[in-house]
């Protein structure tokens, strides 16, 4: 089967009435367990793996895929309208979608979230469809002393992260690379800063700690200053008005078209990687947003470029991952080990095999991703205006509603009652460093990529010795960090300097 | 050393060859209580592994069987032992049970390994997948087509491992320890796949697995058998040489072959699904009585032989092992 015969075939099997509603279902699914804190793609597709035992191949994998898919979007909505990431992924919307919420322009940053969650996610499928004939190859590209310099170039993205201070945000970062190191580690089963804890020995887990440090926090800080989610904002939009800023936001995600190519990029390059996973991406993406833009000031007190940029990045990981997945049937995240699972009890074989004989299986997966994504834009736009309601609710009525969902957000994952005790440690945490002015950002990027560096930077150092990053590759990407470190500390300068005379 | 290994080994196999089945019979108190609960099913390793593809395929029998739903719960960590630990630590209600890489519990509760916090003759089981074959592969970037090649090349080879405790890294310790390979283990990757990437790479030569898991690979033509760890070699593995016959060409044969009999012991420990101490009788005799019928549901047999994970991983055995090795070590 060729690769067009693959395609034309992969289409029509996606629309064709034995597979569309499963896709239509799916999607619904994935863009609900979104909106949910705490529950993310991945519970989403274990969950649906739990359905697939009567399916048909086709259905099944338009079914998993596309509830997978959606995830990203149903949090995005969740972190616009609640402060309260719906995913690990969304964590970066946070940075500038409630200060447009505040300023009473919700609507049109979820109208820029959905869309540009679409083309992202368009845009990381169409790229695996280009990649199939070369896939081995890019995929095998990343060994151990790249996949390390990689996530300290992702590091270094804090330092233009948030509009707080560089010192600030280093030390924020540092602790998070510190928290990473909780629990047994992987290499030496030594106990690390467990304090004789079993629940610690696990390390901490990434939901309860993004849903601490953002939605807890924000919790309490509502509750301190009374009112309402929407600050700026004394009634809520009519859904006339919602609806128009929604289009308004889906015109700007297409105006700032040339951005979400290259955030997509980031995403899908991000997502080619194993084991960096989708949240440092976002990040990755918010900081390119804020470091290309000219007006980067107004980056976190409610750009639609600082929504923009991150969910598009979030959406176009997808196909990278998928693509190392399908390439070797090696999976490259937690998600993607689901799917493999899914696509073994559904009776297919990935790796090689399925690239020479089931080409048209990849296609449905690149279609389901892309009409998955559509349909999510779609149905979010109706989700919009019942939820942005509930934002003018006053802080006394809202806060418990919201505090027993993201509990339970953190119990769900896990099903650990400690996990419910993280999340309100870390809430506190997270209070104390927005009033004092420290990025949480920073920290949970830290905290995220903590993994990917330990673990490649042993890998590394066994495999290549001390002088790994004099390979050619890792040494070109460190020679990218440094120069882009060394950029952002002279911008820095700059500015301090052009800022004093004025004052 | 070598002795006190032998001797914790053998002791392990016995515990293990000990797995028997409860009495069939099922109180009704135990079949009311199932119906329409939830049975949690921890697998200690990341989604997508052999353990976890099992126990997805296994759940909805045991579902059948039961009238309870399966939940299936990843707790990758500590080379299986976080897992391990965690169905140890949980209630003894009969609704939490879970699979277990058998033969790495039992060396790293001997070991003492830092985290082995269970106790393996403690755990209720309620039967087990039958052992794998252990393989050794090597990749075809590295080369090395035959384990002559290995032997042959002079440098040492890179042999990649998961955790500490995970049984790549067990089994390539102690076969490379027994037949004097020429190699340098490096462990801490998160779990088989990654080695496979890294093989694929070429940063890593050869690694060591079950044949289930290793099957794909052979087949693409990435991967070549060039070691296995049976007696008695069919399909796949005969022509392919064995560690025994290897062993028994070096000076001290007998010996080298004994302790490879103990690893061998373990192995065949296999993939037993436990509960935690302490459950009720009565609910764990209903729990045996649906593992067995889940497991020989003709269905159920089909779908894990059309799996291509080989029917023979899957099926039951009742009364484990027909060798007394560990006995006489």
């Amino acid at each position: 089967m060729t690769i067009i015969e693959g395609m034309t075939s992969g289409f029509f099997q996606s629309i064709s009435f034995s597979v569309f509603p499963y896709l239509f279902v799916g999607s619904l699914f994935g863009l609900i367990i979104g909106v949910i804190p705490g529950l993310s793609g991945h519970f989403a597709m274990a969950m649906a793996v739990t359905f697939l035992y009567t399916m048909e191949p086709t259905s099944g994998i338009a079914f998993i895929l596309g509830a997978h898919a959606t995830v990203a979007q149903g949090g995005g909505l969740t972190a616009i309208l609640f402060s309260t990431p719906g995913t690990g992924q969304n964590a970066a919307t946070l940075l500038d979608g409630p200060p447009m919420r505040d300023k009473g322009e919700a609507g049109i940053a979820v109208g820029a979230a959905m869309a540009s969650c679409f083309l992202g996610a368009t845009f990381g499928a169409i790229v695996l469809a280009l990649l199939i004939p070369v896939l081995r190859e890019v995929v095998l590209f990343f060994g151990p002393p790249e996949v390390f310099v990689l996530a300290f170039l992702a590091l270094t993205f804090v330092a233009v992260l948030g509009k707080e201070d560089m010192t600030r945000s280093l030390i924020a970062a540092l602790l998070g690379l510190l928290l990473a190191m909780i629990g047994v580690d992987n290499v030496t089963n030594t106990h690390r800063f467990t304090m004789g804890s079993e629940r610690l020995a696990d390390g901490l887990q990434l939901v309860p700690v993004i849903l601490g440090l953002f939605a807890v926090a924000e919790m309490i800080d509502l509750w301190v200053r009374g009112g309402s989610l929407a600050k700026g904002v004394p009634q809520a939009l009519s859904a006339k008005d919602t609806q128009m800023q929604i289009f308004k936001g889906i015109g700007l995600a297409f105006r700032h078209w040339w951005l979400v190519m290259r955030c997509s990029a980031i995403g899908t390059g991000m997502g080619l990687i194993p084991g960096l996973g989708s949240a440092p991406a976002s990040f990755v993406a918010y900081g390119h947003a804020k470091q290309s833009s000219p007006d980067k000031e107004s980056f976190g007190t409610g750009n639609v470029k600082g929504v923009i940029g991150p969910e598009a990045a979030n959406d176009a990981v997808e196909g990278g991952a998928l693509a190392s997945t399908l390439a070797f049937g090696i999976p490259g995240s937690s998600s993607m080990a689901i799917l493999l699972s899914g696509l073994f009890i559904l009776g297919l074989e990935t790796g090689p095999q399925m690239m020479n004989q089931n080409v048209d299986i990849v296609f449905v997966m690149i279609f389901t991703i892309i009409i998955g994504n559509l349909i999510g834009t779609i149905v979010g736009m109706f989700l919009v205006n019942p939820l942005s309601r509930a934002t003018s609710i006053r802080a006394s009525v809202m806060v418990p509603v919201l505090i027993s969902v993201i509990a339970t957000g953190a119990f769900a994952g896990e099903r650990a009652i400690f996990d419910i005790g993280v999340a309100v440690v870390f809430g506190i945490l997270g209070y104390a460093m927005k009033v004092l002015n420290y990025s949480r950002a920073a920290l949970l990027i830290g905290f995220v990529l903590g993994f990917a560096v330990e673990k490649n930077l042993y890998l590394a150092l066994l495999l290549d010795g001390p002088f790994f990053i004099a390979q050619p590759i890792a040494a070109g990407l460190a020679l990218v960090t440094v120069v882009f470190l060394a950029w952002n500390v002279w911008t820095i300068y700059r500015d301090r300097k052009r800022v004093i005379p004025n004052d | 050393m070598r002795r006190t290994f032998l001797k914790t080994a053998a002791a392990g196999a016995a515990m293990f060859a000990a797995i028997g089945l409860g009495t069939a019979a099922s109180g009704q108190d135990a079949a009311e209580f199932y119906k329409d609960n939830v049975i949690k099913w921890i697998v200690p390793y990341d989604p997508g592994g052999g353990y976890d593809e099992y126990s997805r395929i296994v759940a909805p029998y045991l579902e059948k069987y039961t009238g309870a739903r399966v939940d299936i719960a990843n707790m990758p960590g500590s080379g299986g032992m976080k897992g391990a630990v965690e169905i140890f630590n949980s209630p003894s209600d009969g609704l939490t049970v879970g699979i277990i890489n058998g033969s790495a519990m039992v060396t790293n509760q001997l070991a003492e390994i830092e985290g082995a916090n269970y106790k393996v003759g403690d755990y209720n089981y309620l039967g087990r997948i039958v052992a794998d074959q252990r393989v050794m592969v090597a990749s075809k970037a590295s080369g090395i087509m035959t384990y002559d090649d290995l032997v042959a090349n002079g440098s040492p080879e890179i042999v990649g491992a998961t955790g500490l405790g995970g049984s790549t890294y067990v089994d390539a310790v102690i076969t490379g320890d027994a037949l004097e390979i020429d190699q340098k283990v490096v462990h801490g990757f998160d779990r088989s796949g990654d080695i496979r990437t890294a093989m694929l790479r070429g940063d890593v030569h050869a690694m060591w697995g079950s044949l289930g898991s290793a099957l794909k690979g052979i087949e693409s033509g990435d991967h070549t058998l060039i070691l296995h760890g049976e007696k008695n070699p069919t399909g796949i593995l005969e022509g392919v040489p064995s560690i025994y016959d290897i062993a028994m060409t070096m000076d001290d044969g007998e010996r080298r072959v004994k302790i490879l009999e103990s690893w061998e012991a373990l192995s065949a420990v296999g993939r037993p699904v436990a509960a935690p101490p302490g459950v009720p009788e009565d609910r764990l005799a209903f729990l045996r009585d649906a593992f067995q019928k889940a497991m020989n549901d003709p269905e159920f047999v089909a779908q894990a032989k059309e799996a291509k994970r080989g029917a023979q991983l899957c099926v039951w055995r009742r009364h484990g092992r027909d060798r007394q090795d560990g006995d006489r070590a």
